[in-house]
């Protein structure tokens, strides 16, 4: 599928890009999460232009996504509701 | 929070308490809330598609919605008994996203960050700041007020000047970032009043 801005895939990368797709590869994950063609999920892969900063973006998700006080369906529910407003379909 | 966080209020705050949403729920909520604003304009600003099948394809994008409204000049965005502090460990990480995105000085050069990061915060009700290039200034407004408008028309303008990939990038999560940062700022002391 041809992007905006240009994307490299898990499968397509190589050297600082690969070992951090790798890396997030092994954080744990609820399954249900985790993509089905088993490679990185497409909105790590949308920061692939910039490798270095996919590690800052997705600490702050652990931070935020794997700890309460917020359940993970509230969670959820602020994430959808962020998503549906600002008209982001991904 | 995603619309107008300066009108998050003290009556906001003892309306989540009476339903059990404490300080530190509402705090969880306003970094939650800002950081899928993140993914969601770089999700809109590179294009990817979906990482699974869906039976009912989503609706699509309506580029014609009016912008986000502007933040009365002078919103306050000061640190008060809501704060990110509550959350050391999002603190931590907020903090080397935005040194890493804001202090450098490639593909960007450091003066536009400084003219785009002001850009976004006056939007948010902070200070005017150094003016930077016009065109950098009217992506960095689209990814900011309008991220349904993002796409190639967006691009456009920049593309025809010689603006890369790695470029245009750059200037959608500088402003990203920014908007992230002001919005929690600024929806934590508005909670916090």
């Amino acid at each position: 599928m041809t992007t905006t801005l240009a994307t490299t895939a898990h499968a397509a990368s190589t050297g600082v890009l690969r070992e951090i797709y790798e890396r997030m590869l092994e954080r744990p994950l609820p399954p249900t999460y985790r993509p089905a063609h088993g490679g990185a999920p497409g909105i790590v892969v949308a920061h692939s232009l910039e490798p270095r900063l996919i590690p800052k973006v997705f600490a702050t998700s652990s931070t935020l996504n794997g700890a309460g006080p917020l359940a993970w369906p509230e969670r959820e529910l602020v994430n959808a509701t962020t998503s549906r407003l600002n008209q982001c379909l991904y | 929070m995603t619309e107008a966080p300066w009108r998050l209020s003290a009556a906001v705050r003892a309306r989540a308490a009476a339903v059990g949403l404490d300080d530190d729920a509402l705090v969880h909520g306003v970094a939650l809330s800002a950081y899928f604003g993140h993914l969601n304009r770089v999700a809109d600003a590179v294009g990817v598609s979906l990482d699974y099948a869906v039976r009912y394809p989503a609706p699509h994008a309506v580029p014609s919605t009016p912008r986000y409204e502007l933040a009365p000049a002078g919103t306050d965005a000061s640190v008060g008994p809501l704060a990110l502090t509550r959350r050391p460990a999002t603190a931590a990480a907020l903090d080397a996203w935005r040194a890493y995105m804001l202090e450098r000085d490639a593909p960007l050069p450091r003066a536009e960050r400084d003219a785009i990061l002001a850009r976004v915060n006056m939007h948010l009700g902070g200070p005017p700041g150094p003016a930077g290039d016009p065109l950098f200034a009217e992506l960095a407004d689209t990814v900011a007020l309008a991220p349904w408008a993002l796409g190639p028309a967006a691009f456009a303008s920049l593309r025809a000047r010689g603006a890369d990939d790695a470029l245009l990038f750059d200037v959608c999560v500088v402003a990203t970032t920014a908007n992230m940062l002001r919005r929690i700022g600024v929806a934590l002391a508005a909670l916090s009043r």
